[in-house]
């Protein structure tokens, strides 16, 4: 199947991802490894928002994450 | 008689200060870290022929460089040296978890694992095989539900054992290449005597640590330049930065375990996601926040005057009592300028503060401060915060010196900052009582409520005027999402009773002797002489009696204060006969921005330094004295 890269925030409600890089800095980065948001772990939107916070599950639990944030995390999509 | 020393380490929201509360109960107290501005919970458990001396380290997810908390925990594991280290970890989250489990082994210190929450694990359908997760660490695991306190006595005896007979820990394998390159540096390190160990060093060099670096550095400068040529290969074998490449072994090993030691049933807890779903819910999740934050207010100001007032009548009894043994001279009266202090600290403590923080403290525990958190960051944002800072302001509508001191959980010391500064211009417990007796009694709850959100409108823009002057990224939201979960009762109310403790070390004494200092100048007169020269702004500018410019400074040294001034220079506790609403309106502006009390400036002082607090507290000045000029010049258009 093709993989569609894309940012982590154009998931939509329900769809996973397999995360394949961070691009931030080193600060962000380090927390989020550090949170289980290493690549190639698979990572589901669970809510999207207007107003709030992205929710996203990884690893069996569930994260909520700043819009930033969340624009920073590349996955790859199968299509 | 045997002295031993536990330190217990886990991530954030695990059960971690409810076991240690159950170990230690009333044996604690609560420091800081020496020359650090984080909480140090410390406790002594006597158990059989044992001292016990207990160290909870702040709840963090990883061993890196992060935060200051993270620092200060794998030093001192390192340095110090406890004998036992036990590791609680929230068994309905194992993954997470394990991925901090993992760095504290490489600490090398012997160590226990407390599998809590085996309640809700249940609950939720989970099963996890303790033995087969013994094998993988190499550790005992003993399953624990310490809001239960269960479990909790084997695990003070398994530490026990371990720290008579000691503990080889057992080294985890992170893959093939990345062992390789520590297995060199751990050889190249050899003859360097450092606290730590030196798998640790090796590991922590190749994610490129700045710390171990520095400290590598000043005794062996060749290493960091072998460990670049390392890590430089891990990097390209692996694609990723260093950092990344040894957290995601981690990780993979503590997936392995997972796989190896859960497997997941059918759930039968489904209420708690469906309130998540809802309380975080686009539309109505904001209904709701909204609805609990007002409702909080209701109870707790309709409760609070109703105690107060109680209160305060034993207060005037106590003050006739006292007249009577001591007379009403000189000496006298400023004696009771003292005692009136301390009166008047209990008077708001207990019908107000306490319980506003311990509703707030149920929120928390049970896990809706965190949702509010996550509702409120776009708007935070704003401002140049993340929604966790939501709950230092929350917190500032009881008194602003916990606020100040609850800034600390910001990540950067630009955002600590801005945070500190907004969290002062929330109206305190004391604000809200002048405003309800003024605003609220004669010229209605709708103004009230105006005031409220005209200062809510200025927290706003100031704040985004600070985000101005400190510009920089904001650190973005990166929160875990806990279930929903029942508080736990004697958690919260301690929980309470430490920020309570904040506003009585730091700000009773200071009420006390500013009360005392007040005496002296309703004695001396010097408040008249004071009230002339402030004429100018009092009237002119503000169209207030002259009489309030008394009440206005004396309110610097405990806000409410004002009020009973106000009465006393005014000759009446009828407050409609000496004040115009207009007058009310803009009295309950100026001092809602006015100042923050003299407790709050120490607060301050502590928190950001001699210099910001000053600057803090004269801009507020002017600034309140400029928004009430204009408040009532539209007021009277």
């Amino acid at each position: 199947m093709p993989e569609k890269s894309m940012k982590l925030i154009d998931l939509k409600e329900g769809q996973k991802g397999i995360i394949s890089s961070i691009a931030g800095g080193r600060r962000v980065t380090q927390r989020l490894t550090d949170m289980g948001l290493t690549p190639g772990t698979e990572v589901k939107m669970v809510r999207k928002g207007r107003l709030c916070p992205v929710e996203i599950s990884v690893r069996g639990s569930n994260l909520a994450l700043g819009y930033g944030v969340a624009r920073k995390i590349l996955v790859k999509v199968k299509e | 008689m045997k002295k031993i020393t536990i330190a217990l380490a886990g991530n954030a929201n695990v059960g971690k200060s409810v076991i240690f509360n159950h170990l230690t109960g009333l044996h604690q107290h609560i420091g800081n870290w020496p020359g650090k501005t984080v909480e140090r919970a410390e406790g002594t458990l006597f158990h059989g022929d044992y001292t016990i001396d207990i160290i909870d380290l702040p709840g963090i997810y990883s061993l890196s460089t992060f935060s200051i908390e993270e620092l200060i925990s794998r030093e001192y594991i390192a340095k110090e040296k406890p004998d036992v280290v036990i590791n609680v970890i929230d068994a309905t989250n194992l993954e997470r978890n394990l991925y901090f489990t993992l760095q504290l082994l490489e600490l090398g210190r012997p160590m226990v694992v407390a599998l809590n929450q085996m309640d809700l694990v249940e609950k939720k359908g989970i099963c996890v095989n303790r033995k087969k997760l013994e094998n993988f660490l190499g550790v005992p695991v003993l399953p624990v539900i310490a809001t239960q306190g269960k479990g909790i006595h084997d695990l003070v005896h398994k530490a026990i054992d371990l720290a008579n007979k000691g503990q080889r820990i057992k080294k985890i394998n992170y893959g093939k290449e990345v062992e390789e390159e520590i297995k060199k540096l751990t050889k190249s390190l050899k003859k360097n005597e450092l606290n730590y160990p030196k798998r640790f060093l090796a590991i922590k060099l190749l994610e490129g640590d700045e710390e171990i670096e520095k400290l590598i550095k000043k005794v062996d400068p060749k290493i960091i330049k072998i460990t670049e040529k390392y890590a430089k290969k891990l990097e390209t074998t692996h694609g990723h930065d260093r950092f990344t490449v040894i957290a995601s072994e981690r990780y993979k090993v503590a997936n392995e375990i997972v796989k190896d030691c859960v497997t997941i049933g059918i759930c039968k807890f489904k209420y708690s996601d469906k309130l998540h779903e809802i309380t975080t819910h686009g539309i109505l999740g904001y209904l709701i926040m909204i609805l609990s934050i007002i409702s909080l207010f209701y109870i707790i100001f309709t409760f609070g005057n109703f105690f107060s007032e109680i209160l305060v009548e034993y207060g005037m009894g106590l003050k006739l009592v006292y007249e009577q043994y001591f007379g009403t001279g000189i000496a006298s009266n400023l004696a009771w300028g003292i005692i009136e202090g301390g009166v008047a600290g209990v008077t708001i403590i207990l019908p107000y503060i306490f319980p506003f923080y311990f509703i707030l403290g149920i929120l928390e525990d049970s896990g809706y401060l965190s949702r509010i958190a996550f509702l409120m960051d776009r708007f935070m944002h704003k401002i140049g915060l993340h929604g966790k800072a939501f709950i230092p302001l929350m917190l500032g509508y009881g008194c602003n010196v916990p606020a100040c001191l609850g800034c600390r959980i910001m990540e950067t010391y630009r955002e600590k900052l801005i945070a500190v500064f907004v969290s002062t211009l929330i109206p305190c417990a004391a604000v809200t009582i002048i405003i309800l007796s003024l605003v609220g009694k004669y010229v209605g709850f709708g103004w009230v409520f105006l005031l409220y959100v005209i200062n809510l409108v200025i927290v706003f823009i100031l704040g985004r005027i600070a985000f101005r002057i400190f510009p920089g990224e904001p650190t973005g939201l990166i929160m875990e999402m806990h279930s929903y979960r029942m508080p736990h009762l004697k958690t919260v109310v301690k929980q309470a009773w430490f920020r309570i403790r904040e506003f009585i070390y730091i700000a009773l004494p200071l009420i006390i002797v500013s009360s005392l200092v007040i005496k002296v100048l309703e004695v001396t007169t010097l408040s008249d002489v004071m009230e002339k020269l402030m004429r100018p702004i009092t009237i002119d500018w503000l169209g207030l009696p002259s009489f309030s410019g008394t009440a206005l400074i004396f309110g610097v040294a405990r806000k409410e204060l004002s009020l009973v001034i106000l009465a006393a220079r005014g000759g009446t506790t009828n407050f409609s006969t000496i004040l115009s609403p207009i007058q009310m309106i803009v009295f309950s502006l100026v001092t809602m921005l006015y100042i923050p009390c003299i407790a709050t400036i120490a607060a301050l002082v502590k928190e950001t330094g001699w210099k910001k607090a000053i600057f803090i507290t004269v801009f507020e000045i002017i600034f309140a004295i400029f928004v009430g000029g204009i408040a009532f010049r539209l007021l009277t258009w």
